[in-house]
C-alpha cells in the first residue's frame, strides 16, 4: 500500500464514521436511536436493505467462489424475489400495523411473552455468531495487507466497529449506508473495468465466455434433483426461498431497515428494488471471480492465494518437497498458457479441429495444476497445521494487491471497510435493539424510561459487538466465509420462520403449541445437520415445515386455541 | 392461554404505488416475477450456449 493508498482508504473511513457521528449527534429518544425518524425514502430504504445483507464477506469471498466454483453460486439468491414479494404484500402491512420495535414483539403480540422471547433468542444466537464471521472478513484484508497477526487484526478492527455502532443509531446506519455502498460499487466496477483491460489483447469478449465455458466456470443452473448437490435450481427457489424469507422477514437487522420507512409504500419499495436488483448484482460479482480465473490462465497465479501459506512456502522454499510442487505447478501453467494460446489463434484462424485439440491439452494442464495445488494444500497442512488452507476469501485480495494500481487498491481496500461497518453496523443495532426490547424493557425494566432504554440499547450493543469478537478468533475454522454465514443462518432460521408463519397463517395454533414445536423442530434441524449430508439450504424449509406440523399436532393435544392476535 | 385485543390485517392493496406505470401492487409484484423469470432464462441460456 502507497501512501496515496492510505489517504484513500483513510479519508473514507474516517469521513464515513465521522459522517455518521455528525448526523446522530443528539439522539437522546428510543424511537429515533432504534427505528430513525420514520421519513425514510424508498430508495435509501432499499439502498440499507441491500448494504446490510451485502457484508465485506459478499465482495471478499464471491469472487473467490466465482474462481474456483464458477457461477453456480448466484443460484442461492432464486429465492430471494419470491421471498420479498412475500414479505412486501403480508409481512410488512401487519408490522407496520402493529407499531412494533422488533419482528419479536409481534410474536408476543400474537402468541405470548414466553413465543417472543425464544425468537429473540433464536435471533440473538445465530446472529451473534454470524457477526463475528462479519468482523473476521476486513481482518483478512488487513492480515494480507499490512502482514499483521489475524487474531490481533480481528480484535482491532471489531473494537473500531463497536465505538462507531455504539456511538451512532438505526438513523446513522441508513443515513451512512447508501455513501458506503458507493464506495463499494466504485471499487468493484473500476475492479471490473480493469480486469477487463489485463486480459489478453487477442482475447475478444466471445473468445473469454467460450473460455469460461469450457472450463465449466459458466454452469449458473443446475438442473439435478440431487438432493446432496448444495446449489441446484430446486434447492435455489425451494429452500432459498425459505433462507430468504427467514432472513429478510423474520431477522432484525432487516426488519429494522424496512421499519425506518416514511409509509408502507417506501418499505415495500425498497424491498422490490432488492428483488430486482439482487440477483444481477451477486451475478456481476461472480463473473468478476470468472474473470480473474481467466486472467490468471494466461498470467503464473501464485501456487497458494492464502497469504500465510504463501508466506510459509517463501520461508520454506529450502523444502525440496515444496520446491518441487512449486515448479511443476509452474511448469504445468505454463503448459496451459501455451495450448490456450494455441487454441486462440486455431479459433482466430477458423481451424476448429486444431481449436478443439488444443483446448483439450489445456484442459489437461490446467486439471494436472490444480492437482499439484490441491496435493501442495494437503502438503502444506500437514507440515504446518496453523496454516489455513482456504484459498477462496484470498483470491480477490490477492489480485488486487499484485494486480491493480495504487490508489485503486486504497478505494478497494475502503470498499471492503464501507461493507463490513455497513453490515455490522446495521447488525449491533439490531442485536442491541432486540436485547432491550425484548429481554430488559420486556424482562428485566418494565418501567424503564427511554434515557434508560438508549443507555441500555448503547450496551448491549457492545457487549454483542465482544460476542462477535469472540467468534470471530475462531471463524478461521470455516470451510469458506460466506457459506459459512449461510450454513450458520440455515441452522435457525427455519424454526424462526415457522414461529412466524404459525403467527401470521395458522390462527388455530396457540402460544403454548407453537413455542414447544418450535424447541423440537429446533432439535430435529440440529440432529439432521450432524447426521446428513443435504445441501444447506433444505434445512430452512424442513426447520419452518416442522415447526407448522409440530404445532399442529400439539394443539390437536392441548385442545382448541382461543387466542386469535388478529382477525 | 393470554388472550389479545385483536387486530385487523391490513389488505395489501391499502396504499398507492404512486408509480406510473404500476398502478396496483399486483403489477409490481409481477413485474418483479417478470424480471426473476427473465434472468433465469438469461442464465440457464448462458449455462447450454458455454458449457
Amino acid at each position: 500500500m502507497s501512501a496515496l493508498d492510505f489517504v484513500v482508504l483513510i479519508g473514507s473511513m474516517l469521513g464515513i464514521a465521522g459522517y455518521g457521528i455528525w448526523r446522530t449527534r443528539g439522539r437522546r429518544n428510543l424511537n429515533s436511536y432504534l427505528r430513525g425518524d420514520g421519513q425514510t425514502h424508498w430508495f435509501a430504504i432499499g439502498l440499507s436493505v441491500m448494504a446490510t445483507q451485502a457484508s465485506a464477506i459478499t465482495f471478499l469471498s464471491t469472487p473467490g467462489q466465482g474462481y474456483l466454483g464458477g457461477l453456480g453460486f448466484v443460484q442461492i439468491y432464486f429465492g430471494l424475489p419470491i421471498a420479498l414479494i412475500i414479505i412486501a404484500a403480508i409481512f410488512l402491512p401487519i408490522f407496520r400495523k402493529l407499531n412494533v420495535f422488533t419482528a419479536y414483539e409481534f410474536l408476543g403480540k400474537r402468541f405470548d411473552g414466553k413465543t417472543r422471547l425464544l425468537g429473540a433468542a433464536l435471533f440473538l444466537v445465530q446472529r451473534g455468531l454470524g457477526a463475528g464471521l462479519t468482523i473476521y472478513a476486513p481482518a483478512i484484508v488487513l492480515t494480507t495487507v499490512f502482514g499483521w497477526p489475524l487474531n490481533l487484526t480481528i480484535i482491532c478492527s471489531g473494537l473500531l466497529v463497536i465505538i462507531y455502532t455504539v456511538a451512532g443509531g438505526s438513523d446513522a446506519v441508513t443515513v451512512t449506508q447508501k455513501y458506503q455502498l458507493a464506495i463499494i460499487f466504485a471499487g468493484m466496477i473500476t475492479a471490473f473495468c480493469l480486469l477487463l483491460a489485463k486480459l489478453p489483447s487477442g482475447l475478444t469478449f466471445t473468445d473469454t465466455f467460450a473460455l469460461a465455458g469450457g472450463f465449466h466456470k459458466l454452469n449458473a443452473v443446475n438442473f439435478s434433483t440431487d438432493i446432496h448437490e448444495r446449489y441446484t435450481i430446486w434447492s435455489g427457489i425451494f429452500g432459498g426461498t425459505f433462507l430468504m424469507l427467514s432472513y429478510f422477514g423474520t431477522d432484525q437487522s432487516q426488519v429494522q431497515r424496512y421499519f425506518s420507512g416514511a409509509s408502507l409504500r417506501e418499505g415495500r419499495l425498497g424491498l422490490m428494488f432488492n428483488a430486482v436488483c439482487k440477483i444481477p448484482m451477486q451475478f456481476g460479482i461472480l463473473l468478476l471471480g470468472v474473470f480473474i480465473f481467466i486472467f490468471y490462465q494466461f498470467q503464473t497465479p501464485p501456487l497458494f492465494f492464502n497469504s500465510t501459506s504463501a508466506q510459509y512456502l517463501s520461508e520454506h522454499r529450502a523444502d525440496p518437497k515444496l520446491r518441487a510442487y512449486e515448479t511443476d505447478f509452474n511448469s504445468s501453467h505454463a503448459q496451459t498458457r501455451e495450448q490456450l494460446e494455441n487454441w486462440m489463434n486455431a479459433r482466430h484462424a477458423g481451424n476448429f479441429p486444431a481449436a478443439q485439440t488444443a483446448f483439450a491439452a489445456a484442459q489437461t494442464a490446467q486439471q494436472q495444476s490444480e492437482k499439484i495445488r490441491a496435493e501442495a494444500i494437503e502438503e502444506l497442512a500437514a507440515k504446518n497445521s496453523g496454516t489455513k488452507a482456504n484459498d477462496a476469501d484470498y483470491v480477490f485480495i490477492t489480485f488486487i494487491l499484485r494486480q491493480l494500481p495504487h490508489g485503486v487498491i486504497g478505494l478497494l481496500v475502503a470498499a471492503f471497510f464501507a461493507a463490513a461497518l455497513s453490515s455490522k453496523a446495521a447488525e449491533l443495532n439490531a442485536l442491541g435493539s432486540s436485547t432491550t426490547i425484548d429481554f430488559y424493557r420486556h424482562l428485566i425494566k418494565r418501567d424503564a424510561t427511554d434515557a434508560q432504554c438508549v443507555f441500555a440499547s448503547k450496551i448491549f450493543t457492545a457487549f454483542w459487538g465482544f460476542v462477535a469478537i469472540g467468534f470471530a478468533l475462531s471463524a478461521h475454522l470455516a470451510e469458506n466465509l460466506i457459506q459459512a454465514v449461510n450454513i450458520l443462518g440455515s441452522i435457525f432460521y427455519g424454526v424462526m420462520l415457522g414461529l412466524f408463519v404459525v403467527a401470521f397463517f395458522v390462527r388455530r395454533v396457540g402460544g403454548t403449541a407453537v413455542f414447544w414445536a418450535a424447541l423440537a423442530a429446533q432439535t430435529l434441524i440440529f440432529i439432521l445437520y450432524f447426521n446428513l449430508t443435504i445441501s444447506y439450504l433444505w434445512y430452512p424449509l424442513i426447520g419452518c415445515a416442522a415447526c407448522v406440523i409440530f404445532s399442529l399436532i400439539l394443539q390437536l393435544t392441548l385442545g382448541a386455541n382461543k387466542s386469535h392476535g388478529y382477525e | 392461554m393470554k388472550r389479545h385485543d385483536p387486530v385487523k390485517i391490513p389488505t395489501t392493496e391499502s396504499e398507492e404505488t404512486g408509480l406510473p406505470f404500476f398502478q396496483t401492487w399486483k403489477a409490481v409484484y409481477l413485474f418483479v416475477l417478470a424480471t426473476f423469470v427473465f434472468w433465469i432464462a438469461l442464465l440457464v441460456a448462458l449455462t447450454e450456449i458455454f458449457s
